[in-house]
């Protein structure tokens, strides 16, 4: 039990390091309980004060029932002022009959107070109360806050600092009230710890918050020693994010590849290179790990949570040259559909990765062009259309002469027959498809 | 001022006391789906709106002349009976008649879709102004009654007295006049919808009925901004959700706040983002633009502050495995921005989530997860009750078109009218329609085969989040004949006699109050915890 080394902890923390601990950052670090943790600090700031006065400043929550009046404002300084304008009736009151009632219960809402209160305001404090249900010491800090805020500060780093403590373990011994009834989704730990306080750059944090759709997901079916998915959890991002770093040039490339992969040789290259490196190679099986999770966290709600056992961070060699075998499935899918589909389309496989958005357009009779941009479709066709005209002899002559006209239709229109086929697999191979096609649009301009 | 023992309970060096784990009330939670749009392929947004009013007049039209003819039939001014008048187009001048139709109103500062249309200014929401009524102009509103056949200008004094909103079902009793408009002498609502009995659709065993008892907690406008300097009140609440801050002392005083191991649940009623960030966000990318000088398309990590979600995704992550929660989105929050409101998706909360339900898979019905992120409007059952709530835009946008010329001198009257605010929410109740003016002057999602804004089961509490100030208020419905006499109190399960009984609750915002709302789940009393800092010497320096 640690009860003894709270003195010395106190001691470390508050005097020498000059920090501010509260009662929950004391539990925490001392794992008892958050009424022991407030006990300590009222016996360490009692007995440090009595050797030298002044040396231990402490805040405190004082919580009961203030006085009857109840101003908003005084008590409560730090919040905006709730108002004290009068109440402005309007017009006349909404037809009702039960109205009345509105008013008497208004008045009888019982109000308590959670108030934090610096240790040289206690007394004005108290006198506020019309009943006091408690006094405790949130926190000790060595000279007086100026800034009551410090305090979420405190908070919020201790978060950072026990995030792998798993709340549903270790709260009865904190204190928090246990719910029996509580569901947590299975295999799924309290996944990135918290990343630290908010100043971090954003840029640094990327990496975290791409990696974090990752960690649920995986499903660690048979849970092992708390211990080592600890590590791993501290181990994956660095490595994901070293592999970042050092190999961008190879990803980039990477994904570019395989936006040509329509292009049959260079499809085939893709597919001789990939499985060679996925075994040995960590950067470059990572690297196409990301490009597969952002297409989950594109759009599909499904996607999102694949923890139907497709990944399994327990064996990731595996499940990574299973993922690249499946992709590069894919992409072999793909080439066929877009042959079957376009039997006789005149451009070449190259071109046609352009415009892959589009939903193959058939060489019909009205001609179409139509462009789809999220499931909108707009465009223009030819249509034949009469013509009325006056010829030189007066005489009216009715033609017909194709001309275009724009439309749009934003129901999803009948898919032409092949769309489905297309699709599906195109949408599963995301943003590489999609990401090339800009690509290599601007390429071949 | 007194003191009890459990003062000094914290107040004394550490002892070797034993803490005995403190349990939670079990939570009884049966969501209802209404406000659920479909998703992705199957939701659109080209049809026409006109629908909704048709269903809306289709649905309560029959509810308002089923209590139109109980109070007019026979009624009669000078030997000429008041006739029904079935469309608002077959009113003939002169005669006294009464006929149903759906209210709009014709207000100067309106915002006009024609006029944004012919400006070519659509694509952006319009500013929100603090009413629509020109207070220099009163005589430029216009009130008329419509339904599919045509409209009727309204005229009065009754109206005068009479708080309206586009959107209402409503009939009105008169006479068309010389100038073809419609003299009012009285109008009717539908008043409230048939209430369920608590537990109607739950299957819960009679001893847990029985037993059943805590406290369901209300939250609104956490406004959380990612920045630290203003958390420290949602610190306390947290601390005290957790059970932290109260004494362990089980016996349940008056002095003390509530215990919170009572509280079943926390409904977290809108905007728990803040709103501000936004704007912080685009100034920042701009400068970054500035400073990179190259274009970056789709997600820069440069531009978008993940603190505010983040620290919000904490705090959930915090209190969850002690207690449930829903959360509903609202105005600020990152979901869609008309009504209803989805939930924000989970993958918003990497930590939180996993007290979600999972994904769904196919259309089988599945339990609500524990940490529910829900609609905005949203109804549902906790404990039993029937919740109807919304993050407060219905309220907000009613009272818009409430006529306040009388306090127009102190600029911002966002604050006393709270008592309006009741008000505009027992008329919601009563005209059984929760948004009224949506679609009108709440951007809405067209629905086309059911209006799910119009209330078809009365709610046992009524709440709405975001308001100025805390207030509460107990409504009853009109029975034509009461037993046992107006004045029986209501307890819970036995209230199959009694009329409709409905527990109104403004909910303020926490980032400015701190104050947390505590309803009981046997007699549906309201409590208020308030949380704060003391502002002492240190602040007044």
């Amino acid at each position: 039990m640690a009860v003894a080394d709270y003195k010395r902890y106190l001691a470390e923390n508050v005097l020498n390091e000059q920090r501010t601990v509260t009662y929950r950052s004391l539990g925490r670090a001392l794992r008892v309980h958050s009424t022991l943790a407030k006990q300590m600090l009222y016996d360490f700031h009692h007995n440090e004060n009595n050797k030298k006065p002044n040396s231990v400043n402490a805040t405190y929550i004082l919580t009961g029932v203030q006085m009857a009046p109840e101003p908003a404002t005084p008590a409560n300084g730090l919040q905006s002022s709730a108002g004290t304008a009068d109440t402005i009736p309007p017009s006349s009151p909404y037809i009702s009959s039960s109205m009345p009632n509105q008013d008497g219960p208004a008045d009888e809402v019982a109000v308590s107070s959670v108030l934090l209160v610096r240790e040289e305001d206690l007394d004005d404090a108290k006198a506020m109360f019309q009943s006091i249900a408690s006094i405790y010491v949130y926190s000790l800090q060595p000279t007086v806050l100026q800034d009551l805020n410090v305090l979420t500060d405190v908070a919020r780093e201790t978060l950072a600092n026990h995030a792998q403590e798993d709340p549903l373990e270790y709260g009865p011994s904190w204190g928090m009230i246990q719910n029996k009834n509580v569901k947590r989704r299975t295999g799924v730990r309290p996944p990135v710890p918290v990343p630290a306080p908010a100043k971090t750059a954003a840029p640094v944090r990327k990496p975290t918050t791409s990696e974090a759709p990752k960690q649920p997901t995986a499903e660690t079916k048979d849970e092992e020693p708390k211990s080592q998915p600890t590590l791993k959890r501290e181990d994956t991002p660095s490595s994901t994010k070293s592999a970042e770093k050092t190999a961008p040039v190879k990803k980039e490339k990477s994904s570019i590849f395989s936006s040509f992969a329509k292009a049959k040789p260079k499809a085939k290259q893709e597919d001789q290179a990939t499985p060679t490196p996925s075994g040995a190679d960590s950067a470059e099986p990572s690297a196409s790990e990301d490009v597969v999770l952002d297409d989950a966290s594109e759009d599909e709600p499904d996607e999102l949570f694949p923890d139907s056992g497709k990944t399994t961070i327990t064996s990731t060699r595996e499940s990574r040259k299973e993922r690249e075998e499946k992709l590069r499935k894919m992409m072999e899918d793909d080439d066929e559909d877009e042959d079957e589909a376009m039997p006789d389309a005149a451009p070449s496989p190259e071109e046609e990765s352009n415009i892959i958005d589009q939903p193959p357009a058939k060489p019909a009779e009205p001609k179409e062009e139509v462009i789809v941009r999220a499931g909108r479709r707009r465009g223009r066709r030819q249509v034949m259309k009469k013509k009325t005209v006056k010829d030189e002899e007066g005489y009216l002559v009715t033609v017909e002469e194709p001309s275009w006209e724009s439309f749009s239709e934003d129901e999803p229109a009948p898919p032409p027959k092949k769309k489905p086929a297309v699709s599906a697999p195109r949408a599963k191979a995301g943003p590489k498809a999609g990401q090339g096609s800009i690509m290599s649009f601007f390429a071949k301009k | 001022m007194t003191t009890n023992t459990s003062e000094n309970q914290f107040l004394r060096p550490p002892s070797d006391q034993e803490f005995e784990p403190v349990y939670r009330e079990s939570s009884y939670y049966n969501p209802l789906d209404t406000f659920r749009l479909p998703s992705g392929q199957d939701r659109h947004y080209q049809q026409q709106y006109g629908d909704m009013y048709f269903l809306r007049l289709a649905k309560l039209k029959p509810a308002v002349e089923e209590i139109a003819v109980e109070a007019w039939e026979g009624f009669s001014i000078a030997g000429e009976h008041a006739r029904r008048v079935e469309r608002v187009l077959d009113v003939r001048q002169g005669e006294l008649c009464w006929v149903a139709g759906t209210i709009y109103m014709d207000m100067p500062l309106k915002p006009n879709i024609l006029d944004d249309l012919t400006k070519e200014n659509y694509t952006l929401a319009p500013p929100p102004r603090p009413t629509y009524q020109d207070p220099s102009h009163p005589e430029l509103t216009q009130i008329m009654l419509e339904d599919e056949s045509g409209r009727l200008r309204l005229t009065g004094s009754t109206l005068s007295s009479t708080q309206l909103a586009t959107g209402a079902i409503i009939a009105v009793l008169g006479t068309e006049n010389a100038n073809g408009d419609f003299e009012v002498i009285d109008t009717k609502v539908p008043d409230l919808p048939r209430q369920p009995h608590r537990w109607e659709r739950d299957e819960v065993p009679s001893t847990q009925k029985e037993s059943s008892k805590g406290k369901i907690a209300f939250v609104s406008g956490l406004s959380i901004t990612g920045t630290s300097s203003d958390t420290l009140a949602l610190e306390l609440l947290t601390d005290y959700l957790l059970g932290y801050t109260g004494s362990s002392s089980p016996e349940q005083d008056d002095d003390l706040p509530p215990n919170p191991s009572a509280i079943t649940r926390l409904v977290i009623a809108g905007n728990s983002l803040g709103i501000n960030m936004t704007n912080d966000a685009s100034a920042e990318s701009a400068a970054a633009k500035k400073k990179s000088g190259t274009k970056k398309y789709g997600y820069d990590a440069s531009a978008y502050n993940a603190s505010p979600i983040t620290q919000l995704d904490s705090f959930l992550a915090e209190i969850l495995p002690s207690i449930p929660v829903t959360l509903m989105s609202g105005e600020t929050d990152p979901a869609n921005f008309s009504l209803p409101q989805q939930g924000i998706h989970r993958a918003m909360f990497p930590r939180a989530r996993a007290y979600c339900a999972p994904p769904p898979t196919g259309d089988a019905k599945q339990e609500p997860g524990w940490f529910d992120s829900v609609t905005n409007p949203w109804e549902g059952d906790v404990e039993g009750w029937r919740l109807w709530g919304s993050s407060g835009q219905n309220v907000d946008d009613v009272l818009r078109y409430l006529n306040f010329s009388g306090n127009e001198g102190n600029g911002a009257s966002t604050d006393g009218d709270i008592d309006a605010r009741v008000r505009i929410m027992e008329a919601m109740l009563r005209w059984r329609c929760g948004v009224p003016t949506a679609p009108d002057t709440i951007w809405s999602y067209p629905f086309q085969t059911h209006d799910p804004f119009v209330i078809e089961a009365c709610p046992h509490i009524f709440f709405a989040g975001n308001q100025p100030r805390f207030k509460t208020a107990v409504i009853e419905g009109d029975m034509p004949l009461k037993l046992n006499g107006a004045d029986t109190e209501m307890t819970g399960t036995d209230n199959s006699n009694s009329g409709p009984r409905v527990r109104l609750l403004s909910i303020p915002k926490f980032k400015e109050t701190g104050e947390l709302v505590l309803v009981d789940v046997q007699t549906l009393e309201v409590e208020v915890v308030k949380f704060g800092a003391f502002a002492g010497q240190e602040d007044k320096k």
